[in-house]
């Protein structure tokens, strides 16, 4: 008796295995992203980068980053890249826009034009603190509609091509929502319910499971190559490898592991894509908690840290070192190693100096640390690889796990003498305002952002870069903070991490992959699926 | 019977409000503060305290307890703190993945280790019985999780016969089928094994006594004496030991739902709990209460129906 | 018949006696010699192997077993083997102390309700009934989702998980003692309830408790594998078997040694105990015994 049963359930699982994948649509493309859930799908408090992929595909900005190449500005919503002009002592910038750009339909709002209308209402809604987590990028800015099809943006204080462009590009608070579709749903119902203009049109949301999106057949710059996209949620990595070998995903979100990269390279019918922008690491040393008030220990702590080590986690390739806060391959006031050796600004790892360095601030013993790290990979292995480091000189570091968001909120009250902080910024001025200048200063500062080293030292070359509007001379001030921020060692720049997807071979992105801000391949209408 | 079952249902009543309220003295006594710890990132004062009032939180504890039972007697299990959607659509979402984990896991334990059990039993100190003796005891020391990784390991990864994660679309009967048999298969196998070890046991007690002897003696053909019998007094432990083993193994469908991505109750529960949402995780606690204590019903239901006596 | 308090004989034959019972279970002799090598190598790990755990070196890792790494390296370089030896203290720390905590606990409690009887019997055992119906694994994730991780939280968790059964078990033993005759005949000569409990029910259900050790140890090992496993567990880079599985399951195509050999070394220990329980269960009770 028993072995019948046995048998018999054994069949039928048997069955069921080999019963065939049953067909689907064919212009579907399926994406497993690395995230547990969505966290917000309101493009203005889009921050992670689940979230910015989506939206990425859903919504559109005035201007675009070329697809593929985040150091390009191409027209959007507006046909063309106006120029600024000065008007009553202040600088505007006029924007046409598209005729014929439709808003998606959504529940009981019904496709529209887009108009200047929108625009304005949407660039409001960046400005503002309850409404969107961007609203310090849009101060000192009015909007207007001077007729249906024409933006006009008034500074207070007058801004670089380079500094104003991606207020207004596909990215953040630059994102366009359709102000009809957004009164209607209200701040709590855009969260899961994304309207715009893009090539993709939200259909469903599945907690935790999926997010799916169905072609804009009125796009404007024609209908998507694809039917749709089916976006899941797979914070496992082996999981979403398995489903990607199994042709059940057609684009994964990889490892930033070579040993991942090099292994998948060698399976049949799938790529695997190594692009930019490099999210950059950077540890940040509190200068007002003892000892690291000290010049002596922080510099300490840069000589016992060695950028091979780090970067060997990840792999050659796939992490690259960086040596000053901007990260030189992306942006432009970033310093290069050969800038930086002749001076000593690099830090060469050398461990005998560090110690002498604690021995001469009084600790040649060392001292212990307490601090947090989030639990995600990224950060968790950093933080574990610096405190095997660090053990070394005699600095005793003691680290708790937390969850993501816990860790984000944790750093902010100054729970970690030393916060490594993963990010990346579209230019200098926002790297050195939200790190390194005084009023972003956590907890004490007048807008506390994410100035972990309470550093107050290089506000004014902040500043007057910003306003600077020659670019070569805005690029040497941009420097010239930097060697400051390192002479004084108040951030010890670790390394930048690429982004790594992987796809099946029948994926076509319809671009070449250099660098893209979403931290996405980016999928547009001329993304496909080859047969 | 009528009564018996009323009687049960009655006595399940005071065990789900004792749990319910376990779980929600639990959630309240977390360090800090449940609105700052769910905001996190960007959060400015304000934002906090609106959340404050939103969840409640000013009221006395009291108050907020009979609020908990008032909105649990209306069936509200209140919104998510992180993304606002409601959590009882996202558990009415998660729910079947779980229950047909956990149902089939329970039948594959049952069907396969009580024959197992009995089968062992009967063929005492011989080879079958000592095999099954060693992978049951083996079967109990294993962590659903790693067996459910040595289980992809060989049939996802090696033969690649079954898909290893997700949970199979719901509109697709076979798809949603062949992602159930892995970790079906993994809970069902850790059940299967202490069914079948306490099943042999029971069936060993039940076999060396006196009615037992006296069938015999009058007798009777062996094999009637084992199933009429045996068989049927030993029925009564069995029915409580899957029981048992059927709760438990609810527990560990929350790490196997972990290991093959399966996006039930389990895995959102795991997820609350990192992203610290506690409304979420307070609420999945009472569905899962609620489930816990269907099966004991059912247990004791079934007791019932196998032992006449039990009913008076 | 439990094992009797101040039996004739002398307690000398009377171990003796056990002593050759237990040894006679082959299977218990492997679980016991296995339980004090795991424990044994866990305790004496410095001697066993002279690589540090914590030793990281990134440009050898996730490199296979080889003859000086015979588990391998994992994501951080760290040698696979000292890893999987020193996690062992942790797992045996938490799986032992919080039976000892759960078993002190439960036990007190349902020695009480079993020997007091009454009101205070209803409240007790119907607070054990409560949390009886209910899997240990999920209320123990709820408190540590609260608590946050460690050690010693975990130990709490897992203790208070426990005890309910361990009162469950405690009470019917106290129950039934309660109407033998040297307890009535202590009772008889006025003895307090006090010392009743102390000198004669205690030792009476003390093998019991043993029994019970042994297995929920088992239990208790795996249960904190899982909570490890889930990330609430000890903080890095302390190792612990469940938190090296969770660590390995990314790599699990392509360096799966990763998991499987701590997750070996929790079968191993796990099954140790229980056969260890299984044998002593048979020596010390032996109404069970076959």
């Amino acid at each position: 008796m028993t072995g019948k049963l046995v048998l018999a359930i054994l069949l039928t699982a048997a069955g069921l295995a080999l019963a065939p994948t049953p067909g689907r649509a064919a212009g579907i493309l399926r994406f497993g992203q690395n995230a547990a859930d969505i966290g917000s799908l309101d493009p203005h408090f889009a921050t992670g980068t689940q979230d910015r992929s989506l939206v990425d595909m859903v919504f559109n900005g005035l201007v675009r980053y070329k697809p593929g190449d985040g150091s390009v500005f191409e027209p959007d919503l507006a046909p063309s890249l106006p120029a600024p002009k000065t008007e009553g002592g202040k600088q505007t910038w006029t924007f046409q826009l598209r005729k014929g750009v439709q808003c998606h339909a959504a529940d009981g709002v019904p496709a529209y034009e887009l108009t200047s209308e929108d625009v304005v209402y949407s660039l409001q809604k960046s400005a503002d603190k309850n409404r969107s987590a961007y609203a310090a990028d849009y101060t000192g800015m009015t909007v207007e509609a001077p007729d249906a099809q024409t933006v006009k943006i008034t500074l207070d204080k007058p801004l670089s091509p380079v500094l104003f462009f991606p207020k207004v590009a596909n990215y953040s608070g630059g994102f366009i929502v359709c102000k009809r579709a957004a009164e209607k749903l209200g701040a709590a119902g855009l969260k899961t319910r994304p309207v715009g203009t893009g090539p993709f049109m939200f259909k469903s949301y599945s907690p935790q499971e999926r997010v799916q999106l169905v072609a804009n057949p009125a796009y404007f710059r024609g209908k998507p190559q694809l039917d749709g996209i089916d976006f899941r949620y797979m914070p496992d990595l082996s999981s979403r490898e398995l489903a990607l070998r199994n042709g059940q995903l057609e684009v994964i979100n990889g490892a930033p592991d070579k040993a991942w990269v090099d292994k998948m390279k060698g399976v049949a019918a799938v790529k695997v894509d190594v692009f930019g922008v490099g999210e950059v690491a950077v540890l940040n040393l509190r200068t007002t908690a003892p000892p690291l008030d000290k010049v002596e220990v922080r510099k300490a702590i840069a000589h016992a840290l060695d950028r091979e080590e780090f970067q060997a986690l990840f792999g050659r390739g796939i992490a690259e070192n960086v040596y000053s806060p901007v990260p030189a391959r992306f942006l432009p006031g970033g310093l290069t190693r050969e800038e930086l050796a002749p001076k000593g600004l690099d830090y060469p790892t050398d461990r005998e100096k560090a110690k002498k360095l604690l021995a001469q601030a009084g600790f040649p013993n060392g001292f212990p640390l307490e601090m947090n790290t989030s639990e995600m990979t990224s950060y968790r292995v950093l933080y574990e690889s610096m405190q095997a480091q660090l053990a070394k000189v005699g600095i005793h570091v003691n680290v708790r796990m937390v969850d993501h968001s816990t860790m984000h909120s944790l750093i902010r009250k100054d729970a970690n003498p030393l916060v490594i902080y993963i990010a990346w910024r579209p230019n200098a001025d926002v790297y050195l305002t939200q790190f390194f200048h005084s009023d972003s200063i956590v907890v004490t500062g007048k807008k506390p952002n994410t100035n972990f080293a309470h550093y107050d030292k290089i506000d004014d070359l902040i500043e007057r870069a910003r306003v600077e509007t020659d670019a070569a001379k805005q690029v040497a001030l941009w420097k010239q903070a930097q060697l400051r921020i390192l002479e004084d060692m108040v951030a010890y720049p670790i390394q930048y991490q690429n982004q790594v997807y992987a796809r099946s071979a029948a994926v076509d992105y319809g671009h070449d992959l250099v660098s893209v801000l979403a931290l996405y391949p980016g999928i547009t209408e001329k993304t496909r699926l080859l047969k | 019977m009528v009564r018996y079952v009323a009687q049960r249902l009655l006595f399940s009543i005071p065990v789900f409000l004792g749990v319910v309220t376990i779980v929600f003295f639990v959630v309240r006594v977390i360090p800090g503060d449940p609105a700052t710890a769910a905001l996190g990132d960007y959060a400015s004062k304000e934002a906090v305290e609106a959340l404050r009032q939103r969840m409640g939180l000013e009221a006395p504890l009291p108050v907020q307890y009979l609020r908990f039972l008032g909105d649990l007697l209306r069936g509200d299990l209140g919104v998510s703190l992180i993304t606002g959607a409601s959590i009882r659509e996202q558990i009415t979402h998660a729910l079947p993945y779980t229950l047909e984990l956990t149902v089939v896991a329970i039948l594959i334990g049952s069907v396969l280790g009580i024959p197992i059990g009995v089968h062992t039993a009967i063929r005492r100190n011989r080879l079958a019985d000592y095999v099954g003796r060693v992978l049951s005891l083996t079967g109990l020391s294993v962590p659903a999780f790693y067996l459910g990784i040595l289980l992809i390991l060989l049939l996802a990864i090696r033969f690649q016969w079954l898909p290893a994660v997700g949970g199979g679309g719901r509109d697709d009967l076979a798809e949603t089928a062949r992602h159930l048999v892995l970790p079906a298969l993994t809970l069902g196998l850790v059940m299967t094994a202490s069914v079948a070890r306490l099943t042999r046991s029971a069936m060993l007690n039940v076999l060396g006594q006196d009615y037992v002897r006296t069938a015999r003696a009058k007798g009777l053909r062996e094999a009637v004496v084992r199933l009429r019998h045996a068989l049927r007094s030993a029925l009564i432990p069995i029915v409580s030991i899957t029981g048992i083993w059927a709760v438990s193994l609810v527990g560990d469908s929350v790490t196997v739902e972990v290991v093959f991505a399966r996006p039930g109750l389990g895995k959102m529960m795991v997820g609350a709990i990192l992203q610290r949402d506690y409304t979420a995780l307070q609420s999945i606690m009472v569905v899962y209460t609620a489930f816990v204590v269907a099966i004991n019903l059912a247990t004791d239901l079934i007791y019932g129906w196998v032992d006449p006596r039990i009913r008076h | 018949m439990p094992l009797a308090a101040g039996a004739a004989g002398g307690a000398r034959s009377e171990l003796g006696r056990l002593w050759g019972t237990f040894v006679r279970n082959r299977a218990a002799v492997v679980g016991l010699a296995l339980a004090v090598l795991v424990t044994g190598f866990s305790a004496a790990a410095p001697l066993v192997t002279p690589i540090d755990p914590l030793e990281q070196s990134s440009r050898s890792r996730l490199q296979p077993p080889d003859g000086t790494h015979l588990l391998g390296r994992d994501t951080f370089g760290r040698d696979v083997l000292a890893r999987v030896i020193y996690a062992g203290r942790v797992s045996l720390l938490v799986g032992v102390c919080s039976v000892l905590l759960g078993g002190v606990l439960g036990s007190g409690l349902g020695l009480v309700a079993g020997y007091s009887g009454g009101k205070l019997e209803n409240v007790i055992m119907r607070g054990v009934d409560v949390l009886m119906a209910f899997p240990s694994l999920l209320l123990g994730l709820t408190v540590l989702a609260v608590l946050g991780p460690g050690v010693f939280k975990m130990i709490l968790a897992i203790g208070i998980m426990l005890s309910p059964a361990f009162a469950r078990v405690m009470h019917s033993s106290a129950l039934a003692l309660q109407k033998r005759e040297f307890v009535e005949a202590a009772r008889a000569v006025g003895a307090g309830p006090r010392r009743i409990l102390g000198l004669h029910i205690l030792p009476n259900v003390f093998g019991e408790a043993v029994v019970l050790g042994s297995l929920w140890t088992a239990s208790a090992i795996r249960v904190e594998a899982n909570l490890s496993f889930i990330g609430l567990g000890v903080s890095p880079p302390t190792p612990t078997w469940g938190n090296m599985i969770r660590d390995g399951t990314p790599h699990l195509l392509n360096a799966p040694w990763l998991s499987v050999f701590p997750g070996l070394a929790i079968l191993v220990t796990v099954l140790a105990f229980n056969l260890l329980g299984d044998g002593l269960r048979d020596v010390l009770d032996p109404r069970l015994r076959e």
